[in-house]
């Protein structure tokens, strides 16, 4: 297990050195010129050539690749993610900053994603074919189809210019976030619920589950201790690609919304050409990529150790 | 007690697959169902135990393969406390012991999941799961076909002796009749969903009636493995 632990963590560290190495060059080889682009981010207007040069110079963009790589990236293993090219300020605070807007706006829409999701999929999946199964499919279908800025946008105008419920825009009070979470939450809610019935489904056609039937077990039982965690399996499975969804989801939903937070603060850092941020926040997502999957991964072992042994 | 059941019957996709069948099973009695494949055996076992635990008498289940009868994410502790549970016995390790004894897996760990175990012990751990309540019927499934025939014949010594004395009754299903003739008293031959011919176990090997029970009975020397 230890050994497992040992492997695991390693392949974790490799991911986040290769995204890391990846991101820098991919920004460092974009077309255009950084140094004019930050210029612009920061005087609002193009100025002398001189000027230009010498932010090239503080920028660190004159160096080769690897020396400016080797800058970057030697301060963040001690946790020093850098200072913004246009303002100056570190990178850090601010991106706490945002982080804290859109962390609460995923776990919520997470969330709600699941609430709706486990009982409709444990709903539909006790008669299948039967016309509430094929219903919730179809709502299921049709909400993984709906692009998130468009059922933003219908909400906004259901609940905020129709029926004048909610605020559609900014995040001042609390109630600002329950649209965008929704938001969020009904697309997770769609492909969670899929995939749950599927997996109780698959979960079912176990060949032992008649024989526990035959010894006396009761279905609540059986679907409790024998049904629910072979079925977890390939729903913790797609639970690391809906987390993608919910980091992409949030991005755009913020900016349905006009809400602050990493979406915001990302697209102002890939105009600026602002390196340090934006490569702080693809660390930041490759970090939390990598530690979910980890979870994954033990938890596969816990559920399942014919996985762990299969690997070694 | 006389163990009987009237008019089971079963189809598949709108053809019937075991016809209106009725059977009586006297205590302790040593049945062989016999038959080629596709005859209703495993059918008939399965109506005849369905039907008997729907009407609360106490029968047990083991299935041609340990893998139809196990849950492989789950450990054999759990599988054990669970039909404890089921049957609303009390948690008695003394039972257990005895029984794993008799089966001899007392030996094995039973935190492992079943694939923990050899497949030979896992079959013995699910007789021994049947064998808890004590019932008054035990219907074995093909109980030995997944095992090499020297495991086989030595679990089904051990049932044997298990069981020797006891009221519970036993059926046997298989295609092997090697196997049933030297354990059964009376056989039973199935054909076409149908119970072709029931007879004790040396009447109808010595005079059998039907085509289906003569086919198996000359077929019985080169079938017959050792156990």
């Amino acid at each position: 297990m230890t050994q497992a632990l040992f492997g695991l963590l390693l392949r974790a560290a490799v991911v986040l050195a290769g995204t890391a190495l990846a991101t820098f060059a991919l920004l460092w080889n974009a077309p255009g010129d950084p140094a004019l682009a930050i210029t612009i981010a920061r005087y609002h207007s193009v100025v002398s050539p001189e000027i230009i040069d010498k932010i090239r110079v503080e920028a660190g963009l004159n160096a080769g690749f690897w020396t400016a790589f080797q800058s970057w990236i030697g301060p963040i293993l001690q946790g020093d993610f850098g200072n913004s090219s246009v303002s100056g300020r570190p990178v850090l605070p601010e991106l706490a900053a945002a982080a804290f807007y859109t962390v609460p706006l995923a776990l919520a829409g997470l969330a709600i994603g699941l609430v709706l999701s486990i009982p409709l999929a444990i709903f539909a999946a006790k008669r299948p074919g039967s016309w509430i199964d094929r219903g919730a499919v179809a709502i299921a279908s049709l909400g993984a189809a709906i692009p998130a800025y468009w059922l933003g946008l219908l909400l906004i105008l259901l609940f905020a210019v129709n029926l004048a419920w909610l605020p559609a825009m900014g995040a001042r009070t609390p109630a600002h976030a329950i649209l965008p979470a929704l938001t969020l939450g009904l697309g997770v809610a769609a492909s969670l619920t899929r995939i749950i019935r599927s997996g109780i489904l698959e979960a079912r056609g176990q060949p032992f589950l008649p024989a526990f039937r035959r010894r006396g077990v009761s279905d609540k039982a059986i679907g409790r201790d024998h049904i629910a965690p072979h079925a977890a399996i390939p729903v913790v499975t797609v639970f690391g690609l809906e987390l993608a969804f919910l980091l992409e989801g949030a991005v755009m939903v913020e900016v349905i919304f006009a809400r602050p937070g990493l979406g915001s603060f990302l697209v102002s850092a890939i105009e600026a050409r602002d390196f340090p941020k934006v490569q702080a926040v693809v660390l930041l997502a490759a970090l939390l990529f990598v530690i979910v999957n980890l979870l994954i991964d033990l938890f596969y072992r816990m559920i399942d150790p014919r996985i762990g042994e299969r690997d070694a | 007690m006389t163990l009987s059941v009237t008019g089971l019957s079963a189809s598949r996709s709108g053809r019937t697959i075991l016809h209106p069948t009725s059977l009586n099973i006297e205590t302790g009695e040593r049945i062989g169902l016999v038959g080629a494949s596709g005859s209703g055996k495993s059918t008939l076992g399965n109506a005849l135990v369905d039907d008997l635990r729907a009407r609360g008498q106490s029968v047990a289940h083991v299935p041609q393969s340990p893998d139809e009868a196990l849950d492989p994410l789950r450990s054999l502790n759990f599988h054990w406390a669970e039909t404890e549970r089921a049957l609303g016995l009390a948690a008695d390790p003394v039972r257990r012991q005895g029984i794993f004894k008799a089966l001899r897996i007392d030996g094995g760990d039973l935190r492992k999941r079943p694939w923990g175990w050899s497949r030979g012990m896992q079959q013995r751990f699910v007789i021994a799961m049947a064998l808890m309540g004590a019932p008054d019927l035990l219907v074995l499934d093909e109980p030995t076909s997944a095992l090499d025939p020297v495991v086989a014949a030595r679990t089904m010594d051990l049932l044997d002796e298990h069981l020797s004395g006891g009221r519970t009754a036993m059926l046997l299903i298989t295609h092997d009749l090697g196997l049933a003739a030297r354990r059964v008293d009376r056989l039973i031959v199935m054909d076409d969903g149908k119970i072709a011919e029931d007879a004790p176990t040396q009447t109808l090997l010595n005079a059998p009636q039907t085509p289906a029970a003569r086919s198996l009975s000359a077929h019985r020397n080169w079938l017959s493995l050792p156990c």
